[in-house]
């Protein structure tokens, strides 16, 4: 009972966040050169025919009016139209989303399942030459450009290896996607690189935090090993933190596939993105803004909850 | 053979028996321990040369004031110092040789042969493990028992504790536990392979003095039934008096003196000793009270109320509070952790409003004054908070933390007369000149508390305000900073809410008491005669559960309590 009326709490809070976020986009909107009817006419457009335009799309009434009637088309799905594509916004992220969603959860799973336990063997191993090297990596993909990165690994492992292909699987459904895994290799790995710096810092930083601890000492006074100390207690202290990053990391893995997908040629909602902004297409772009913070918003939600689960201080609001 | 030759012949086997006895009995056997701490800075040593023991089933206490090496000894004991130590010398436990040993084989020593109570049992436990499978964790270190098995002895244990309903507890989370729960869960931990040696680090020092009494109950208890040695650490004589058979001194890293218990707190030989004994503040078992100070109140609370939080979890701090503090006297404000006694203290300083009830300030309502005239009130009140080290600003250096209430109240001052009184205030407080240009953070801890305490008095308060002042202090350093406070108060006159949980402290400075207990003023009066003959059975509890450092009085009042708990 407490938990869903938590869950209910939260997702008015989310709602609130994304009703902002809709006000910023809709502005967005509005504040383009010209207004929508410049950018859907082009600049030959006469004044008359732009009047004309505004009137028949209701651009002349006033903006609360407008907003309101944004926010009807947004609840029926309706994210306007492209300029470019000439199909609907929401249709053409529908086909996309699904893709880029696979890629970035399969990044953020591959990131995560090797950035805990390296972080915690680098806090164990902490000032030896192991950790150094590992630190020095990190910092290395970390402040290596995505795009670069990616072009590295396909000269390495396409050009020269010819262990993978130097594209992500074409095709518009999942399963075609997932038909050929072998491709997925390589954006995934670029995708998981900066994840696995990120989170392997954090994942060091907390643990090394929690093995300082008093119940640590405590759990040694027990005669506790130290494997045993670490699997069964300071692995879970130092993932909350860890957990609540997860949330705030989502737009950056937006970001991330908006380059890996453009260098392995996957058509997913970063190449979506990325074209629609080479051809100024802006009720795809701002389409994309609002689909990433709703994203986002979810995310932060989805980590709270997460964290409500491991940590029962959260939950009895100690902490 | 005759008589005489075989009497000396039992003598001469009986002595060998003896010794080899000892030898081998003795649970903790320390000889030449010395640690030394690599830091950045090069090499600290921490102790030196120390030689101690413990046989089965006594305690002894190993006393000394911050820094002096007793907790460094303790962890050294269990091989549990940190990995910048270096250890010399030889730790004997239970027949092991500790310095030197692997990790795998001092975790089968810990925990079985010896185990361990800390200081703090808000942090001794991991926040996201029930408290039972902690127990059962270290249950399961060295007995091959099932998981199943292993949670029933648990709560087993935490029963033996005395932990109300155990079986329901040994599921609750640390935080869902008191302090008190807390180090007995921690307790049960450390007992539950029935050790030889307990080591006990500070075990109710972070703890109110009731549930210290209830604690400490228990650890001799427990100690008596199993025969366990114990090496208890403590800076606290009180308690070494109510619970330990033979005390060592420790010093700058080195023993001092050693010998039973009644000789070292009765009849102590060494000089710091004598100066550390000295300087405990003592409940006086007789006095008379301080005439009643006569004039209009500096502060008078009536009747106030506070709460926080809104809805079923919130909490009523204050609960219809009076309590008033006369020019020049000094009102002693004593209770238990969450008594409210901070919060009736932050009332009177206007930094917490009031829900109900009234607070005058000089004679002036707070709650109807604001702006400009609030200001100039509230600079009649000084504070010095409990710890020095957070209330001082780290950037500052102290002369600039003593002048800061200046630049803040008297705006036209200018800064030779404020460098001047600055010094004043300084010299009031006995501290060098030369420290005025220092940063607080390589001060002293009694020294920083008497920055504060300058700070405070800077701008010539009618009223001070102290909040536990001395808590965070080793004792010689509390009565020096007490007696700054006593002394300033006799030459300027001005008046003082002294909050403490120190009744012995509260007796010897204050002449009026007010003992709180959950947000509400249980009784007040005159000292003397409040703290003597008591009204209320709560002063009573908190009076009776202060250990006194004289071991003959405190088991005399010890064993009175027990008839009076059976009667």
């Amino acid at each position: 009972m407490e938990t869903l009326l938590y869950l209910l709490r939260r997702a008015l809070q989310a709602l609130v966040v994304i009703l902002i976020v809709t006000v910023v986009v809709f502005c967005l909107l509005h504040a383009l050169p010209g207004g929508p009817a410049r950018g859907i006419l082009g600049p030959q457009a006469t004044a008359q025919q732009i009047a004309a335009f505004n009137h028949e799309q209701g651009l002349d009434r006033s903006l609360p009016v407008q907003y309101v009637y944004y926010l009807r088309t947004l609840l029926h799905g309706d994210l306007g139209t492209s300029y470019t594509l000439n199909e609907g916004v929401s249709q053409l992220i529908g086909q996309r989303l699904p893709k880029t969603l696979v890629l970035t959860v399969l990044s953020a799973l591959v990131g995560l399942l090797l950035a805990i336990p390296l972080g915690m063997w680098q806090a164990v191993r902490r000032n030896k030459p192991a950790d150094y090297v590992i630190t020095t990596l990190s910092f290395v993909a970390y402040s290596t450009p995505v795009y670069f990165l990616g072009l590295i690994l396909v000269l390495v492992f396409t050009q020269t290896l010819h262990w993978f292909p130097s594209q992500a699987p074409q095709g518009d459904t999942l399963a075609q996607v997932f038909a050929d895994p072998v491709a997925l290799v390589l954006p995934v790995v670029t995708g998981a690189a900066s994840m696995v710096a990120v989170f392997s810092r954090y994942m060091r930083a907390a643990t090394l935090e929690n093995l300082s601890e008093d119940y640590v000492r405590t759990a040694r006074a027990g005669g506790s090993r130290q494997g045993a100390i670490l699997f069964r207690h300071v692995f879970r202290n130092s993932l909350t933190p860890v957990i609540a990053m997860l949330g705030y990391y989502v737009p950056v893995l937006f970001g991330g596939a908006l380059v890996v997908e453009q260098l392995f040629n996957y058509p997913g909602m970063g190449l979506l993105f990325w074209s629609a902004a080479q051809s100024s297409d802006y009720p795809v772009l701002l389409g994309c803004v609002l689909v990433i913070s709703v994203a986002t918003v979810v995310g932060t939600l989805l980590a709270d909850v997460v964290q409500r689960v491991v940590d029962p201080r959260v939950k009895a609001g100690r902490t | 053979m005759s008589g005489a030759e075989k009497d000396a012949e039992a003598e001469a086997a009986a002595e060998v028996g003896t010794a080899a006895e000892t030898a081998a009995e003795r649970v903790l056997e320390v000889e030449g321990l010395g640690v030394t701490f690599g830091t950045d800075t090069g090499d600290v040593p921490a102790v030196c040369d120390i030689a101690l023991h413990v046989q089965p089933g006594e305690t002894l206490a190993l006393v000394g004031e911050s820094g002096s090496g007793k907790s460094t000894v303790a962890l050294a004991a269990l091989g549990l110092l940190p990995g910048n130590a270096r250890v010399s010398g030889r730790i004997t436990v239970g027949g092991t040789q500790v310095v030197g040993t692997g990790e795998a084989e001092l975790a089968r020593l810990r925990g079985r042969t010896a185990s361990m109570v800390f200081q703090e049992p808000a942090t001794a436990l991991d926040p996201l493990t029930r408290v039972g499978a902690q127990i059962a964790e270290v249950i399961r270190n060295h007995r091959p028992l099932s998981r199943a098995e292993a949670a029933r002895e648990a709560v087993e244990l935490l029963r033996r504790v005395g932990i109300p309903e155990p079986e329901r507890r040994a599921s609750a989370f640390p935080f869902q536990l008191s302090g008190g729960q807390r180090q007995r869960v921690v307790i049960a931990m450390a007992i539950a392979n029935s050790p030889d040696l307990l080591i006990a680090d500070e075990p109710t020092t972070a703890l109110d003095v009731t549930v210290q009494a209830e604690i400490l109950d228990l650890l001799r208890g427990l100690a008596a039934d199993y025969g366990t040695g114990v090496l208890l650490v403590t800076h606290n004589m009180g308690v070494v008096a109510d619970f330990a058979d033979r005390v060592a001194v420790m010093l700058r890293g080195e023993i001092v003196e050693t010998g039973p218990v009644e000789q070292v707190l009765l009849r102590p030989s060494h000089e710091y000793t004598q100066r550390l004994l000295a300087a405990v503040p003592r409940l006086a078992l007789s006095g008379e009270d301080a005439p009643e100070r006569e004039g209009a109140s500096v502060v008078e609370l009536r009747d106030v109320s506070v709460r926080f939080g809104r809805g079923p979890s919130a909490v009523q701090a204050l609960d219809g509070v009076t309590l008033d503090v006369r020019p020049g006297e000094t009102v002693g404000l004593v209770g238990e952790s969450g008594s409210g006694k901070s919060t009736a203290a932050r009332v009177a300083l206007g930094l917490i409003p009031p829900d109900a009830g009234t607070v005058s300030l000089f004679g002036t309502d707070l709650g109807r004054t604001r702006g400009r005239r609030r200001r100039a009130l509230l600079s009649g009140v000084g504070v010095v908070f409990q710890d020095p080290v957070a209330s001082l600003d780290a950037r500052m250096s102290v002369a600039e933390c003593v002048a800061e209430p200046l630049r803040m109240h008297r705006r036209g001052m200018s800064s030779a007369d404020r460098r001047a009184r600055v010094a004043e205030v300084l010299e009031l407080v006995r501290l060098p000149k030369e420290l005025a240009a220092r940063g607080p953070r390589e001060l002293s801890g009694g020294q920083r508390q008497r920055v504060s305490l300058a700070r405070s008095l800077v701008l010539e308060p009618r009223l001070l305000v102290a909040d536990e002042p001395t808590s965070a202090l080793d004792v010689s350093v509390q009565r020096t900073v007490l007696e700054v406070i006593a002394e300033l108060q006799r030459e300027l006159g001005f008046a003082c809410l002294f909050v403490s949980h120190d009744l012995a402290v509260v007796q010897e400075f204050a002449q009026r008491v007010v003992v709180m207990r959950a947000g509400r003023v249980e009784e007040q009066g005159p000292t003397m005669s409040t703290l003597l003959r008591p009204r209320s059975d709560y002063t009573r509890r908190l009076i009776a559960a202060v250990p006194v450092p004289d071991p003959v009085v405190q088991r005399r009042r010890r064993a009175q309590e027990r008839t009076e708990a059976t009667a």
